[in-house]
């Protein structure tokens, strides 16, 4: 023991990260065996099990929501509510609590709106991403001493098409600063972005096949810490699908063009970008003269 | 009067003298402390301790007035940016470059920052590509051909260079004309010079070639090493480059990652063009093919053709044998980032915040408290304009360097109904 | 030289090594299974977080389908470890294929789960306020647990320092120094008594510990009652105070000779008396395992050799003293130099340049510790230098042949040396060979043979 050098980072110590997903758009019309009450069950027991680990694990909550996102729990702030003074019902009932809060708050400020448009709501996963990025950030700021984190998105919504780049960016930053994002996905189809969010960042990607063991799959995939993680053999992606889909229709394409300008992408051959406005093929001055012709003529 | 002004000034001037001739016996670092004399910026407070210095408060106003002048520019200019860039980065490795003054010696600063820019500039601009090309003996040569994979480059700059000779800009212009004379027209055409000597041999009239660069549409940008010359300016000038002369190691690292992100793309520079791509999927783990890249047979992880199913090993690249251009889509979101940039958060002085009716004054994004560390009263923080939240100095830093999201505007739902009347 | 470790984490060995059925006592109480839980290495953790909530057993291949073959040896250390602690129940199928498969023990198992769902209650709860009036504050705690700590770690090496008189039996105290200080009438600090006072506070506290629980049944108290007492004390709160009365009486005698160790701080009111865990006692579990130290030191090292310690703790000076010289010792600071002589006299007692530079790293003041290499490589170099210094010469006990009657001899008795793997030096042009004392009864009679 003398002789190992001192790390900056404790070895087995997990900061984990949790985005839990309380839209009520996918949990009231989800047709599998687990409602929301069993899933916040077993993630709690999950959660629960994960501090006591070791007296260092922390573990933060944050509720991703349809209108909003907000942080639940912090297990570093409250150090007397889970010392396990008999008390540990309160990690339980604290949780719940402000779970039910948020759920409210996000309900009301949904009440504002007049109607959806879409067919497939999705929730707010990039707000949610880009806190968890932010309190990640804060830890890495508080000293060389600080656990390992990562993210661990539990989604079941479908993914939002309107999100794509504010998650893009998200996956990004967390690759540069190397924390893995893991997703365990539990609604019908698989997502396309955390699958590549998991591929980019190094996490792990898993869509449970029996719902009703969720506790089991949480407990054998993502209570490993991250350092314990090269030694083991986790779930790896069958098949990642990194073809883009073009703007247009949004179906995915595997040859398309691609604007120079701005980088959209096309499926068929256009004369005008859509979201540039460049006229292709002719030099941008002739372009914008032209169109400031056409509008003096109009 | 005057005589005694004069006399003044005369004496003054003496002064001066004496301290330049003094200062140039003594090294560099005694002279930081003539020049900088970092004692005298401690501060006593009330009891008399030492105040620490306050280098955040200093970190963040210094971040806040680069944000706004870099905005203050590309509000000016059209939003569009040179995203295909092809760059050619010219190192100048006459005489001059083995001078000592940038520590070991200016050749492997320069090697060492290149590196650095090399793999900053492969992160935030995938589909672009470098060439190196070399100044030695007053003869241009190319170092490395225009490609999009980093390592190539890198190699070829850890060799060990040797620097002798004179520099010859015109013939570095020509060269470099030449091999961005072939490259499609919907990509940006750039060329960073890295110039250390103080003069240049040339063989013919530069100003020609100056001129038949600019035709070309070449935009030349120059970092110098020594001092500010002429004719470098006068070429940035004519191609609408930019022109700095680094000061020490530490600007000179800055002024060159300066060139990483793409430019502000001036309209008549490229014609914007539909580039057909292919976004190939990935290879069946356990399937053996022969990968195009290294003739060898390879099995398992790699990327198939969409068009004639070679198989290549990384992306992006060009396919051999059709030559189409074979992308992955999160290398094409690594630049949306600037096409929708986010704007800069507007500071809050401590006064607004207590006057603010927030009930926990806290960051938004990183729950940190907003209150100076020991007291009650509110500390500095920022505010994005369309969501309103208040965010402390180091997220709205993190935000706008790496996040780009900013997570208050991302945590709501904007309904078109809402955001028409928002418009409105 | 010698290497004699002291390996603190031998407590959950000596835990592994307590008969079955105490095991399964110690089991019964959740608090412990989740105090064990947490001195578990990584993997074990993970296989015993997957098989809880499952009943039945696992295959051994299941379980080591999991694992890369980069991770074999780690898989093997958890599954033994498992399998010590009566975690893990083995069983072999009967019949051709003889396949190993493991359960978990059912009482761990129940209890465990009873613990995460349900939680538990400690058989004590914290005091209201109004009976035990102002509690010491935590810093207060901090700075009493340290001074107790301290005061007792100056009585173990019989430094005339220590202020306080501590309440151990001398008797006690010869067991603590049993391997630590040399027995004679002057005693002195042994090689293994350096490297104690090198190893960080929690590892020496669970030395102690250790030493004080073996000799437990010496004095008639069980061992079992004694561990889960104190892993019991880790799960307690900080800075609350929880009465006496709750305590069978071993544990109340324990705890006099605890507060001697600085883990609690005993406090009378006017009816009860009562006891309050220091950070020392709720840190106790988080040592258990191999992790590393979040302990902030507070020495920084320069590249002229000095050494600058912010503490104002007598036993750093102490410390300081084995191998450096001290120069000054300021209310808060301690400036010191490592000097040759200082060096040469510490390798004398035992302590290794290895063991010394490690304390100067792990004991790296904040500022410092950012830097890489925390502690400037001219002096790390320089300490291992005067080390081998000392090493240059190796000594071993040899004999030397000569006057060999013939080259044949002379090459078959080299031959035989080689054999024996003893031959130390030769030359064949003078006839002479060196050869280790252990095989000279062998040459000797090989020698005689020949001459037959």
């Amino acid at each position: 023991m003398a002789t190992l050098p001192s790390k900056p980072i404790a070895d087995d110590v997990s900061l984990l990260v949790v985005l839990i997903d309380t839209n009520p758009f996918f949990w009231s019309t989800s047709s599998s065996s687990l409602n929301f009450h069993q899933f916040v069950s077993h993630v709690l027991v999950f959660l629960d099990l994960i501090v006591r680990l070791s007296q260092l694990n922390q573990i933060v909550v944050i509720a991703t929501g349809h209108n909003t996102c907000d942080y639940i729990y912090d297990s570093s702030l409250d150090t007397d509510q889970v010392t396990g003074e008999g008390e540990l019902p309160a990690l339980y009932s604290f949780v719940l609590q402000r779970l039910e809060e948020f759920v409210n708050k996000d309900e009301k400020l949904g009440a504002k709106q007049d109607g959806l448009s879409e067919k497939r709501v999705s929730s707010l996963l990039s707000g949610s991403l880009s806190m968890a990025l932010c309190y990640i950030q804060r830890v890495f700021r508080s000293g060389p001493l600080h656990p390992q984190p990562r993210i661990l998105c539990l989604q079941g919504s479908p993914d939002g098409s309107e999100q794509y780049v504010s998650i893009m960016n998200a996956i990004f930053s967390a690759q540069r600063s190397m924390v893995p994002i893991d997703c365990c996905y539990v609604g019908s189809h698989n997502s396309a972005f955390l699958q590549q969010a998991s591929y980019i960042t190094g996490g792990v990607y898993v869509k449970p096949q029996h719902l009703e063991g969720l506790y089991q799959y949480l407990a054998t995939v993502f209570a490993v810490d991250l350092h314990s993680r090269s030694f083991l053999q986790l779930p790896r992606p069958a098949g990642v699908d990194f073809r883009a889909s073009c703007f247009c229709h949004k179906t995915t394409i595997d040859m398309g063009y691609v604007c120079s300008v701005c980088l959209s992408i096309f499926c068929k051959h256009h004369d005008k970008c859509s979201t540039c406005g460049s006229v292709f093929g002719k030099a941008q001055l002739d372009a914008a003269s032209d169109r400031k012709r056409k509008a003096s003529e109009s | 009067m005057n005589n005694s002004e004069k006399k003044r000034r005369n004496g003054e001037a003496e002064e001066e003298n004496e301290e330049d001739v003094e200062d140039e016996g003594r090294d560099a670092w005694e002279r930081t402390y003539t020049d900088e004399r970092s004692w005298e910026a401690l501060e006593e407070d009330e009891s008399g301790l030492l105040q620490p210095i306050d280098n955040k408060a200093i970190y963040h106003s210094q971040y806040r007035r680069r944000l706004q002048s870099l905005s203050a520019t590309s509000a000016a200019s059209r939003i569009q940016k040179g995203l295909i860039r092809f760059l050619c980065v010219v190192v100048d490795l006459s005489k001059a470059a083995g001078e000592m003054d940038f520590k070991p010696s200016r050749m492997a600063v320069i090697a060492k920052h290149v590196e650095t820019f090399i793999r900053e500039f492969f992160d935030q601009n995938p589909l672009s590509q470098i060439g190196l090309v070399i100044i030695k003996d007053g003869v241009a040569q190319s170092l490395t051909e225009l490609g999009g994979s980093p390592e190539a480059h890198i190699k070829a700059l850890m060799v060990k260079l040797g620097c002798a000779g004179d520099s010859s800009l015109q013939n570095a212009l020509e060269l470099v004309h030449d091999t961005l004379h072939k490259i499609p027209s919907y990509g940006h055409r750039e060329v960073l010079i890295l110039y250390s000597a103080l003069s240049t041999c040339d063989p013919g009239d530069i100003m020609e070639t100056i001129q038949k660069c600019k035709k070309a549409k070449l935009r030349c940008s120059v970092i110098g090493l020594s001092a500010e010359m002429f004719v470098c300016k006068h070429l940035c000038q004519e191609t609408g480059g930019s022109y700095m002369v680094a000061l020490d190691e530490g600007h000179f690292k800055e002024l060159l990652l300066e060139h990483a992100p793409p430019p502000p793309a001036l309209a008549e520079f490229a014609i914007a063009n539909l580039i057909k791509m292919g976004f190939p999927q990935r290879a069946a783990e356990g399937s053996i093919a022969i990968c195009s890249c290294h003739r060898e047979a390879k099995v398992g992880e790699g990327y198939i053709c969409p068009r004639c199913k070679a198989r290549v090993c990384e992306l992006p690249t060009e396919c051999r044998f059709c030559g189409l251009t074979l992308v992955s889509s999160p290398h094409l979101a690594r630049s949306y980032h600037h096409l929708f940039p986010i704007e800069p958060f507007t500071e809050v002085s401590a006064r607004q915040l207590e006057l603010s009716r927030v009930a926990s004054k806290t960051c938004f994004s990183c729950r940190e408290s907003l209150l100076t560390p020991g007291t009650n009263k509110a500390g500095p923080c920022a505010a994005c304009t369309k969501c309103k939240q208040y965010f402390c100095l180091d997220c709205d830093i993190y935000i706008h360097e790496s996040l780009h999201n900013c997570p208050g505007c991302e945590s709501r739902r904007i309904t078109p109904a809402a955001a028409s009347a928002t418009m409105s | 030289m010698p290497q004699v470790r002291i390996i603190a984490k031998n407590f959950m060995d000596m835990v592994a090594a307590l008969p079955a059925m105490k095991l399964d006592i110690l089991y019964e109480n959740p608090f412990i299974c989740e105090a064990i839980l947490r001195s578990l290495p990584p993997l074990a953790k993970k296989y015993v977080t997957q098989m809880l909530f499952s009943e039945g057993s696992i295959t051994a291949k299941l379980l080591e389908e999991w694992v890369l073959p980069d991770g074999s040896t780690k898989h093997r250390v958890s599954i033994d470890r498992l399998v010590q602690l009566r975690i893990f129940t083995e069983s072999v199928e009967s019949g051709r294929k003889k396949e190993k498969s493991y359960r978990l023990n059912p009482t761990f198992q129940a209890n465990l789960q009873k613990r995460i769902t349900t939680g538990g209650v400690l058989p004590r709860e914290p005091m209201p306020p109004s009976l035990t009036g102002r509690l010491p504050s935590l810093e207060e705690l901090e700075k009493y647990a340290l001074e107790q700590w301290e005061c007792f770690l100056l009585h173990l090496i019989n430094s005339g320092q220590a202020e306080k008189v501590t309440s151990f039996s001398p008797s006690m105290m010869r067991v603590f120094q049993r391997g630590l200080l040399s027995q004679s009438k002057d005693p002195k600090l042994t090689e293994s008594g350096f490297q104690f006072l090198l190893m960080e506070t929690n590892a020496q506290l669970w030395y102690i510990i250790r030493e004080y629980i073996s000799n437990s049944e010496e004095r008639g108290v069980d061992p079992v009652d004694l561990i889960s007492f104190l892993l019991e004390l880790s799960f307690h709160m900080t800075g609350k105070a929880y009465n006496l009365n709750t305590l069978t009486d071993v544990q109340r005698s324990t705890l006099s000779d605890l507060a001697d160790l600085g883990l609690v701080k005993l406090q009378k009111g006017r009816n009860d008396s009562w006891f309050i865990p220091t950070k020392l006692a709720t840190n106790l579990s988080v040592s258990l395992a191999d992790s590393s130290t979040r302990k902030q030191g507070s020495i920084v090292v320069e590249t002229n050799f000095r050494v600058y310690e912010y503490s104002a703790s007598k036993l750093h000076s102490e410390i300081l003293r084995l191998f450096s010289r001290v120069e000054y010792h300021l209310p808060n600071l301690i400036v010191a130099a490592i000097t040759k002589e200082n060096l040469y006299g510490a390798f004398e007692n035992g302590i290794t340049a290895d063991q010394i530079v490690s304390f100067l790293q792990q004991n790296a003041h904040p500022r410092v510790a950012q830097r890489t290499p925390s502690v400037p490589e001219n002096v790390t170099d320089q300490i291992r230098l005067w080390e081998t210094d000392l090493n240059r010469v190796e000594m071993s006990p040899a004999h030397l042949y000569d006057d060999f009657h013939s080259r044949e001899v002379f090459e078959a008795a080299c031959d035989l040396a080689r054999e024996w793997s003893g031959l130390l030096w030769e030359d064949s042009d003078k006839m002479r060979v060196v050869v280790k004392a252990e095989i000279h009864q062998n040459m000797r009679d090989f020698i005689r043979g020949q001459r037959q």
